[in-house]
């Protein structure tokens, strides 16, 4: 190979193709935005239309990974409810402060990101142990708060919800794409992801650390679900038990019709997010 | 003749008398050209075979083979050219076809359909012959199947789970089956790879037997010394066609290799060897006493000392490697060889001795350790445990060397490239370009990246197990050359084999193993074979076999550890069932024990008896997509679309007697429709149906909004209301109906063809490819039949509550699925069964109201059902881990 081919070729692992698939709906979708809608030219209007499809952007984008191993993560929702009533339970109830809630909240999305993650370490099939996870976690989330939804936050945590002037939730969704974009296309922690996805045996017998890196991937997913379920009570000012329910058909669609293969072994964060805005623009 | 009629009649064939006829063409092959995408893979092949003879096909990896017996099994059609059987021409479009004409193959990769018993597996592969009514006659398979097992003299009850077999049981099972039958013409593709020396004795005899039974005999192989022993004549094929036909008496080992590779290779590398005589090669063995006159330092680079595993198939074995030497391991299958390297690598846990290397104890729990410890692994099954198929030759070489070359977390694919390129280089991997897909190498080139992938960690310890199983003449030479060259640069090389002419003129010195440990140690120079394949074998058996003797005595050749205990199956077959019922009846009594008299109780069983029925055909709706392989999730919209479909077809003004008919009709049909668009869509489109149910569960839904147009549907007639429940009778119709229906499935995927090819397709669709199952028509008939189930439950629904909503059965989808997997069906495909859904079905109705019973309040409810399901599937787990 030439050192021509070499330089075109340096930043991107796939077909270029493939990345001009992915940007040119981006292209697309703000200028036909600014063109069509009218609507689409107030900001605030965008920002309060996108902010629910920004939260499942980001479980999107973070269970692409898990997609590229093979595996699927059906109880996303269901952590997000879950975490959410921690935070209304320990502030509203417990009395806790709300930065502590917080914090808590955190701890128990991951927890629960973990538990989905030693699941499927122990051997267990993802589609069965995160269907039963989901069923546990809403179960869960509709048993601490008997079913009551909690409201009025104080106001220093309600005014984290505009940051610069534009919503938590894309915030986090842009932290999101840019981690994972990295951590899947350019660490070896990714490139551990596609071979695994392709043939788990031959991983392991390669001596990637297959469980470190499916028990991650799950605990990840857990800990942008507690995020994503504090910025949602930011911005509505409430935490509902059944909250995001049948959000991970949403986000596996978005996943799988952006290009990412169910079966794993191949995909692209990207195209997550490309397809996940095209979507949420013909929303508008 | 219809197909079962035509199987029957092979069935009779195989016991009929054995006729001897004079030598005709049974199959002709004219011109035969088959192309694929960038490569001419027969490039018009002409290829004849006579009764009564077996003719070898050889050749490299990649010279066609395989192509040419796909086109004779019917897997693959040619583009050009004719084939013709017994003179008359034919056109083979599946592998049934060619079954039918009496042909059969035993493909080089053991193909089996793991989850279903070793009887049904050869009936499959025969045809299951159906009896009264259309219905599979199973006392013939298990018979007919059980007769077959016997004569290969192994102890396997066929009623044993295929996935219970280790890899050469699996295989003989087919060769077996292939071999027994009386067929025209039988091919058999690298039959010996995988079997040990004496059952290919047994082999052998068999394929003597056919020869005198007027077979025709298609036999490919690496192995010249059988080439030279069985065959009559010989075809070579290089690079997709055919170059050299004739008789065996007419070439000479030497000559064939030349022919093989078309160009001269240097005659003593490949030297015509077997068992029992083989003048090894010269120069080879110059060269070897050569580097071995070299001194070699004391201390041994590998030592290990006394590690034995858990489970006995490794005991306390000591063996020392010296950096610089090829130690070779010798073995019988099953011996502990793979197993003494997997506890050397980390994949298997060690319960007694340590591992030095270079004088240090290494604690090695983890490949990762390994590496760490400068131990390199080349496993023994290339395409399971060696490559990633679908990434590309630079993602598979740089795989093992990540975690060194990316100290700093972040990887690039400059630098990769540049590593990859390295290793394409210095192992001549002949390739495109190195962002193809390994898949598409030969298999020669493909154990090569594999091999590369661990040069880059410049390893102080190889271990290579089987390094040359399947790989073509001149990768082989490539591989032992580097083997050297590795050694000379300072590498204890471990190289594990079980063919004899490698061990003995690539090692500098030989361990032989039997039985978990190391039964002698020889040096290549002064032994011989004979005293080495002795060693192999049990010396605690009294009557030592022999390597020359008959299958028979297989049994008690075999290593201990590939003994499965066919009897363990009858607990494994019901035992989750078993469970499963014990769990509902004690809690069906606990709730009758704590209810306030007999009508408290007799109402208890009669909100079952409505809602359990209909969960149960939701379940059994789910059940039959997932056994084949697929997952259906637009199940929930399919019951909103068929009770909607039916609801308006009610709204028509017409008489009961016509129009309730015709809106359950259409109703169930509405589902079944849904289910094979679904299906449709994926098989044309090529798309996981996880991705296609996830669309049109949305678009289905969509529909339904659509159709009830904003408001719910009401005022239907009484006549209808009545079927699921009748408040007057208080007869329940949903009840009979979905017991009749259950039945019915039970039957139809217990004892049909089309039931049987559900599981076929789910348990493996690469083995029900080569035995005629066709994907189109599994999914279709899974897909429609789980729609319709859906489809029935939707009308029944609609009835029940006498008015529905668009939401109806959203969320159902995953209930469904769960009632299936409680019920035991295997969530990838191939097991399950419909008493078990119903069970769970059951299960899941008496814990809803249980939970009312006892006042857990609304809430509540949704942990208790959550901690169920998950104290279920954990539950499986921990019992399939104890099965293993």
């Amino acid at each position: 190979m030439n050192i021509t081919t070499n330089k075109q070729r340096l930043s991107l692992s796939h077909a270029p193709a493939v990345w001009i698939a992915g940007i040119v709906p981006w292209l697309l979708l703000i200028a036909s935005m600014w063109i069509v809608a009218t609507n689409a030219r107030n900001p605030q209007y965008l920002w309060t239309v996108f902010a629910p499809w920004a939260e499942v952007g980001c479980l999107a984008v973070v269970m692409t990974p898990i997609i590229i191993t093979g595996g699927i993560d059906l109880s996303v929702g269901s952590i997000v409810a879950v975490s959410g009533m921690t935070l209304g339970v320990l502030w509203h109830h417990a009395e806790w402060p709300i930065w502590m809630s917080a914090v808590a909240t955190i701890a128990v999305g991951t927890l629960a990101g973990s538990l989905n993650g030693c699941l499927v370490v122990l051997g267990m099939s993802p589609l069965v142990a995160t269907l039963a996870t989901m069923a546990f976690f809403r179960g869960l989330s509709m048993a601490v708060s008997n079913a009551q939804q909690v409201d009025r936050f104080p106001e220093p945590f309600l005014d984290m919800a505009q940051l610069g002037g534009i919503p938590i939730q894309f915030w986090l969704l842009f932290v999101t794409i840019v981690l994972c974009f990295i951590i899947v296309h350019f660490s070896r922690f990714g490139r551990w992801c596609f071979a695994i996805g392709d043939n788990r045996t031959a991983s392991r017998f390669a001596a990637v650390p297959v469980r470190r890196v499916e028990w991650l991937l799950y605990s990840a997913s857990g800990l942008v679900c507690a995020l994503v379920a504090i910025s949602n009570a930011m911005k509505q000012d409430v935490v509902l038990p059944d909250a995001q329910s049948g959000v991970e058909l949403s986000a596996i669609a978005c996943v799988v019709i952006g290009g990412t293969l169910i079966t794993g072994g191949r995909g692209g964060v990207l195209q997550t997010s490309a397809w996940q805005l095209f979507r949420t623009w013909t929303l508008v | 003749m219809s197909r079962s009629q035509s199987v029957n009649s092979l069935y009779r064939a195989m016991i009929g008398p054995v006729v001897t006829e004079p030598p005709v063409c049974v199959l002709r092959l004219v011109d035969i050209t088959k192309t694929f995408p960038g490569v001419v893979a027969a490039d018009s092949v002409s290829f004849d075979l006579r009764t009564g003879e077996v003719h070898a096909l050889v050749g490299e990896n990649g010279a066609g083979k395989s192509t040419l017996i796909n086109i004779i099994s019917g897997v693959l059609q040619p583009d050009a050219g004719r084939m013709l059987l017994h003179e008359s021409a034919v056109r083979l479009s599946n592998p049934v076809e060619a079954r039918n004409h009496g042909i059969v193959t035993v493909h080089q990769e053991a193909e089996l359909f793991p989850t279903l018993s070793i009887a049904e597996n050869m009936g499959l592969a025969l045809g299951l012959p159906t009896g009264r009514f259309g219905l599979v006659d199973w006392k013939t398979v298990r018979n007919s199947s059980q007769a077959t097992v016997d004569q290969t003299g192994e102890p396997i009850d066929v009623n044993t789970p295929a996935d219970q077999l280790g890899v050469a049981r699996r295989h003989m099972i087919q060769v077996a089956a292939a071999v027994t039958q009386k067929s025209r013409i039988v091919i058999l593709d690298e039959p010996t790879s995988a079997l040990s020396a004496a059952e290919s004795d047994w082999l052998f005899s068999q394929i003597e037997r056919l020869k005198t039974a007027g077979a025709g005999i298609i036999y490919i192989s690496h192995r010249q010394d059988e080439i030279f022993r069985l065959a009559d004549r010989i075809t070579v094929l290089r690079d997709g066609k055919g170059v050299w036909t004739g008789a065996k008496s007419e070439i000479d080992g030497d000559r064939l290799i030349k022919w093989m590779v078309g160009r001269d290779q240097p005659a003593a590398t490949i030297t015509k060897t077997g068992v029992t005589n083989q003048p090894v090669g010269k120069s080879v063995t110059a060269e070897r006493i050569e580097t071995c006159g070299r001194p070699v330092s004391d201390k041994p680079r590998l030592q290990i000392t006394g590690i034995a595993d858990a489970d006995g198939r490794v005991r306390n074995v000591t063996l020392g490697v010296a950096a610089g030497e090829v130690l070779g391991v010798y073995g019988l299958v099953g011996a502990g060889r793979t197993e003494l390297a997997h506890c050397v690598f980390g994949l298997k846990r060690i319960i007694a001795g340590h591992v030095e290397i270079d004088g240090q104890q290494q604690m090695i729990r983890s490949p990762k350790d390994a590496v760490r410890a400068g131990i390199a692994y080349l496993p023994e099954d290339r395409l399971r445990q060696g490559i990633c198929r679908g990434l590309s030759v630079r993602a598979n070489c740089v795989l093992a060397s990540l975690q060194r070359r990316t100290r700093e977390v972040l990887a690039f694919a400059a630098p990769e490239r540049t590593a990859a390129n390295d290793v394409v280089r210095r192992l001549d991997i002949r390739l495109a370009s190195i962002e193809q897909a390994v898949g598409g190498l030969s298999g020669g080139n493909q154990q090569k990246v594999v091999l590369g992938r661990w040069l880059l960690n410049e390893p102080k310890v190889l271990i290579l197990d089987e390094p040359t199983r399947g790989v073509d003449v001149g990768s082989k030479l490539e591989i032992h050359r580097l083997l050297r060259s590795l050694a000379d640069d300072g590498c204890a090389v471990l190289m594990i084999s079980s063919e004899l002419p490698e061990i003995m003129q690539h090692s500098d010195r030989i361990i032989v193993f039997c039985e978990g440990s190391v039964s002698g140690e020889y040096d290549p120079r002064q032994v011989s074979s004979a005293d080495i394949a002795g060693a192999a074998l049990p010396t605690a058996v009294p009557d030592l076999p022999k390597v020359s003797s008959s299958g028979a005595t297989t049994s008690s050749v075999r290593a201990p550890d590939l003994k499965p205990d066919g009897s363990r199956r009858g607990s494994g077959r019901f035992g989750g069932e078993a469970g499963l019922g014990i769990v509902t009846l004690f809690l069906w009594l606990l709730l009758a024990a704590g209810s306030a008299g007999s009508s408290d109780i007799l109402s208890g069983l009669t909100n079952l008896a409505t809602y359990a029925p209909l969960w149960a055909l939701l379940g059994l709706a789910a059940g039959c997509v997932i056994i084949a392989g697929g997952i259906d999730i637009s199940i929930g919209s399919l019951v909103a679309l068929s009770a909607v479909c039916c609801g308006r077809v009610l709204q028509i003004d017409a008489p009961d007697v016509i129009r309730i008919p015709l809106a359950v009709g259409i109703g169930i049909l509405a589902g079944t429709a849904g289910g094979m668009i679904n299906a449709a869509i994926s098989l044309v489109g090529r798309v996981h149906p996880i991705v296609v149910t996830l669309g049109t569960m949305t678009v289905y839904r969509g529909l339904v909004i659509f159709m009830l147009g904003g408001r719910s549907l009401t005022g239907l007639p009484s006549n209808f209301t009545r079927i699921a429940v009748d408040p007057d009778t208080g007869f329940r119709g949903i009840l009979v109906t979905s017991v009749i229906v259950l039945c019915i499935a039970a039957v139809w995927l217990q004892c049909t063809q089309s039931g049987r090819h559900l599981y076929a397709y789910g348990s493996s669709p690469a083995a029900s490819r080569l035995a005629g199952v066709s994907q189109t028509r599994v999914w279709l008939t899974a897909f429609a039949a789980g729609g319709a189930l859906a489809g029935l439950a939707g009308v029944l629904e609609l009835s029940l509550n006498t008015q529905m909503q668009a939401r109806l059965g959203a969320g159902w989808e995953l209930q469904a699925i769960a009632i299936a997997v409680i019920g035991g069906v295997a969530i990838t495909g191939g097991r399950g069964s419909v008493s078990g859904v119903v069970l769970a079905a059951i299960l899941l109705r008496l814990v809803n109201s249980a939970l009312v019973r006892w006042g857990v309040s609304g809430p509540k409810v949704d942990l208790v059902v959550g901690t169920l399901l998950l104290a279920a599937v954990l539950l499986d787990l921990v019992w399939r881990q104890r099965r293993q």
